[in-house]
């Protein structure tokens, strides 16, 4: 803990300075702002808690379980994909494991839009599956574009590199001794996973479990390209208030209600898995 | 030689603050050095294709000018950016007709123009632009406040080869009224013209102040028109989910954002405006876009010089044809600019028929209650997403 103007406090007083201005004051902004009266531009204005009766009072919730419900299948869909790729990455493929992370991290490199984009053409009607289905088969299906698998599908994709790699940091953590000395004593297959390699793989999961949740819970792309509006999201809800609906005020207590969520569900999180004491720190 | 360089830290500190001290005297004390600082720079909020290359580069290259663009599809966002205290960003503003006339010089958001250097250039345009031009001036009428370039009808966009251009015309708005075409069509997601086109659908006026019955009416159909379109989404996705087959027809839509899937060699690709509607008769609607010179202190000299930069035959041809959609400019009433628009560009924006079609259109206009119907229709969008 700095001690008031100790030489530590000191030290430390620009990079301080840097995120009060950089970060606490943006967010001060918007909170206040969420307290404004409705569809005004200016922090002038006597505080109201109009903005958060509005949405109290409309179908946002709706929206708001569409964004949550879709993060967290994303979270389950991913830890569910990416622990048995990311095992492999660390204790099977060798050296193929470089052109496995390699293969996930290229795409990075490539806007998300256009990813998202590459999958319209993929999945449309008479597009590159269904065409070639068509004319090499004779099959004619429809196509599962603008839809919720179309949109899950999209946030899996985007985010998957985000939980395979603390996943597969997670498990590299594991020292094969333990993992040996556990079979040494005649623990399962089964065992072994369960009460070695989870429990000390759990800081990569819990991370990549973060990781995913918050930034799927901000998605809006998905919903928008391949989801075709099938679905609002929240984000989706602010993008509105903020543009079309010229009502800063709304679209910030929006924002300020979605980062309560998150805010609480990350915190809870947290103390259900404490990663100082995964980390070894305690 | 070493004595010269010494800086102590003390003295450094020192130094340091008479030189903030300095330049801030500077910058307070002496406006018009900022100002001449802006000679040669030009800051523009547009709809895109005044952000292109095409348009930019002739006049960056003129003026030796840093001129830095940003495109963003809605108008109230831009407005928006001006009201939050950006007029001391921005130069100039591109956006559709009434916003000029009826919020942004009321709210002293943009300034006038000399009518004597402007003017002129109206009496070479389309017969419809004549001066003075309504959308141009303000309210009194003595004032130019913008000047027209890019206009267009903008109803909705059938496939031809699904939907025939004589029953989409003759049908109008009631195409969306027959339960028949629930999952055939799309919604561009243009909120604020899809409340008119709801408006229409429901059969009544957008453009004016509505009645409890009218509400009702609207969130009724907003609800049943959302739960039966196959895709909300931008104008890429229209064009492809038509060109795929996923769709027949979208509202809303029209040359600009059909032109880019006519000239891409889809023909069966068409903007449709209704014979008939509710307005006093007509069922399409129509934009203007009006350029302005923004309320900026500091307004660079650039701004009226780019206004006029960009009324050349050339420069007209060339934003008409600017990335991301075509569309009919006023200048095209100067044979020296529609003279380079060659056959397979007047197609695409649908020079044949755009004189009757902008004869069956009102002109896009601010919807007095809007705030309220566009809630009512985010609801109903919802709603439609599993409510």
């Amino acid at each position: 803990m700095f001690k008031p103007m100790s030489a530590g406090f000191r030290s430390a007083s620009p990079v301080l300075l840097f995120l009060l201005i950089g970060f606490a004051a943006p967010l001060l902004a918007v909170i206040w702002f969420s307290f404004m009266p409705p569809r005004s531009f200016s922090f002038g204005g006597a505080p109201t808690f109009e903005n958060y009766r509005t949405i109290f009072e409309s179908t946002t919730y709706i929206s708001f379980l569409w964004s949550l419900g879709l993060a967290v299948t994303t979270v389950v869909l991913l830890a569910l994909i990416c622990y048995p790729v990311a095992y492999g990455m660390v204790r099977v493929f060798g050296k193929w494991a470089m052109l496995v992370t390699l293969l996930f991290t290229i795409p990075l490199f490539v806007s998300e839009n256009i990813r998202l984009y590459g999958w319209v053409l993929f999945l449309i009607k008479n597009g590159v599956l269904l065409g070639t289905l068509k004319s090499w088969f004779g099959f004619e299906l429809e196509s599962m574009l603008f839809s919720v698998p179309a949109i899950i599908l999209g946030m899996v994709y985007v985010y998957l590199p985000f939980m395979l790699f603390p996943m597969t940091l997670g498990i590299s953590m594991v020292p094969n001794e333990t993992r040996d000395a556990a079979f040494d004593l005649g623990a399962s297959r089964w065992q072994v996973f369960k009460e070695v390699e989870l429990p000390l793989s759990m800081p990569g999961i819990v991370i990549g479990f973060l990781l995913t949740f918050v930034l799927a819970i901000g998605a809006i792309a998905e919903a928008k390209v391949l989801g075709g509006q099938a679905v609002i999201p929240i984000t989706q809800d602010i993008e509105i208030a903020f543009t079309y609906s010229q009502n800063w005020p709304l679209g910030a207590a929006i924002a300020v209600l979605l980062m309560l969520i998150v805010g609480v569900l990350v915190v809870l999180a947290l103390r259900r898995f404490d990663l100082d004491s995964f980390l070894g720190r305690r | 030689m070493a004595n010269s360089t010494k800086i102590s830290r003390r003295n450094f500190m020192q130094q340091s603050a008479l030189w903030a001290a300095a330049f801030a005297g500077v910058g307070t004390l002496a406006p018009g050095r900022a100002m001449a600082a802006r000679e040669k720079e030009l800051n523009i909020l547009c709809w895109e294709g005044y952000n292109s290359a095409q348009v930019l580069d002739p006049f960056r290259t003129e003026k030796g000018a840093t001129v830095k663009a940003e495109s963003l599809t809605n108008d109230p966002t831009m407005i928006n950016r001006l009201r939050a205290g950006e007029t001391n960003v921005w130069d100039l503003i591109n956006v559709n007709n009434p916003w000029a006339r009826e919020v942004m010089f009321p709210e002293k958001l943009i300034t006038p123009l000399d009518r004597a250097r402007f003017e002129p250039f109206f009496d070479k345009m389309m017969p419809a632009f004549k001066p003075p031009y309504k959308w141009a001036m303000d309210d009194s009428g003595t004032q130019l406040i913008g000047m027209a370039q890019r206009f267009g009808p903008y109803s909705f966009v059938v496939n031809m080869d699904k939907v025939s251009r004589q029953t989409a015309e003759d049908q109008g708005w009631n195409l969306w009224n027959d339960p028949a075409v629930a999952g055939k069509y799309g919604i561009l997601e243009s909120d604020d013209w899809n409340v008119f086109n709801i408006c229409l659908i429901a059969g009544f006026d957008p453009f004016k102040v509505h009645s409890d019955e009218e509400v009702a009416k609207f969130k009724e159909t907003a609800e049943r028109v959302f739960k039966g379109a196959k895709v909300v989404g931008d104008i890429a996705t229209m064009n492809q989910a038509l060109i795929s087959g996923e769709i027949d027809f979208h509202m809303t839509g029209g040359t600009y954002s059909a032109s880019p899937a006519r000239a891409d060699g889809n023909p069966n690709i068409r903007g449709i405006t209704p014979k008939s509607g509710p307005m006093n008769g007509k069922g399409g609607v129509s934009w203007i876009e009006i350029t302005s010179t923004v309320n900026n202190p500091q307004l660079s000299p650039l701004a009226a010089d780019f206004l006029e930069f960009v009324q050349s035959p050339k420069m007209s041809h060339t934003v008409a044809f600017a990335e991301g959609t075509f569309n009919p400019v006023a200048q095209m009433g100067n044979p020296e600019c529609f003279n380079l628009f060659t056959k397979e560009e007047l197609d695409a924006i649908q020079w044949d028929s755009l004189e009757e079609e902008m004869a069956r259109c009102v002109e896009y206009d601010i919807v007095p209650d809007y705030a309220k119907l566009l809630d009512i229709m985010t609801a109903a969008k919802r709603a439609a997403s599993g409510g």
